[in-house]
């Protein structure tokens, strides 16, 4: 296995562990609560889920990664969502949608610039980590370490799920799970 | 009640988002923040409209299924494979575990999942089409071979 396929299939096992851990703790919850309707839902979701992987074009065969100076705004979306949703109490929703649509007008700044063009991804996906709440997100240190952590994802992760919609939220979610994890563990 | 209110947003949301995205060429990243933009805004100024149930989850449901309107015209989704999402999306949201409460991305995590799992749903229901397809020919010619 060279150094490519290993990173891919990596990101792919990580993607696919996130999403499970998510239905097994929905899963645990309705247990707890006795709703066995939604446990129904669910398990049948993740059968679905794990024949849609098998089964539907996800992962393209050819390798690439995103540029270092592109993923690079992933922070300074971060930093700017979290100063819109928590220091200026917009709520997640409403710093996020701004963030994004900002960012969305940037390649209109100088229209043939292929760099500009491809800064409204990284900047949204780092609002999703804006869009944290005050308990998950205690300081500044902890939405640039969750930035970082999801800049070096968006990077490596690059030509898988390529035009799916929620990718970019799920290494958001990856890079904040991760930090959280990282500042439970050091404090 | 509110969770029929929750499943209707949610299709609202993605299918909404694919249109502005796609057949108004407007982009994935704007389709989505500049319609969670006045969602976001209408509950922040009115607050008191609606219950405070609705009013802190519609606006998380819709920003949620726009991730999934965001899908690229390349993967060829279907606007009912999109409202399938969106309902999946909203159920799962409904059920959602406390455990990821205010983490910034789950909602695309979500949507992500629900995207998935439509699109498996939809292989899964082509190849069955496929398979009564087969199993119809098979017997035209076990009949045909009879006569």
């Amino acid at each position: 296995m060279n150094k490519h396929k290993a990173i891919r299939f990596l990101m792919v096992s990580t993607f696919l562990l996130m999403q499970l851990l998510i239905l097994t703790l929905i899963v645990k919850d309705n247990y707890e609560n006795e709703t066995f309707v939604a446990i129904a839902i669910i398990l049948l979701l993740a059968f679905i889920l794990f024949y849609g992987y098998k089964d539907i074009d996800l992962h393209h065969e050819e390798y690439a990664y995103e540029k270092l100076l592109v993923a690079l705004w992933v922070p300074v979306g971060a930093l700017a969502c979290y100063f819109l949703n928590i220091s200026m109490g917009l709520g997640g929703v409403l710093a996020a949608g701004i963030i994004g649509t900002i960012g969305s007008f940037i390649p209109n700044l100088h229209k043939n610039s292929n760099y500009l063009s491809q800064l409204p991804v990284p900047i949204y996906c780092g609002a999703f980590i804006g869009m944290s709440s005050i308990e998950v997100t205690p300081s500044l240190s902890f939405v640039v370490t969750a930035g970082i952590i999801t800049c070096g994802i968006l990077i490596l992760s690059k030509n898988i799920f390529l035009g799916i919609g929620g990718k970019l939220g799920t290494i958001a979610f990856i890079g904040v799970t991760i930090s959280s994890l990282i500042f439970w563990i050091t404090q | 009640m509110n969770s029929f209110i929750l499943i209707i947003t949610g299709i609202i949301g993605a299918i909404l988002t694919y249109f502005v995205s796609e057949k108004l060429k407007q982009g994935a990243v704007r389709a989505s923040a500049l319609l969670s933009i006045p969602v976001g805004l209408f509950f922040y100024f009115f607050p008191q409209l609606l219950d405070s149930y609705l009013t802190k989850n519609i606006p998380l449901v819709f920003i949620g299924a726009t991730f999934i309107g965001m899908v690229s015209s390349e993967v060829k989704v279907s606007y009912i494979k999109l409202g399938l999402a969106g309902v999946l999306f909203s159920i799962i949201y409904i059920y959602n575990t406390n455990f990821f409460e205010g983490y910034g991305g789950s909602l695309g995590a979500l949507a992500l999942i629900s995207l998935l799992a439509s699109m498996g749903i939809s292989v899964l229901f082509s190849k069955n089409e496929k398979l009564s397809q087969f199993i119809s020919k098979i017997k035209a010619s076990f009949f045909n071979q009879k006569k």
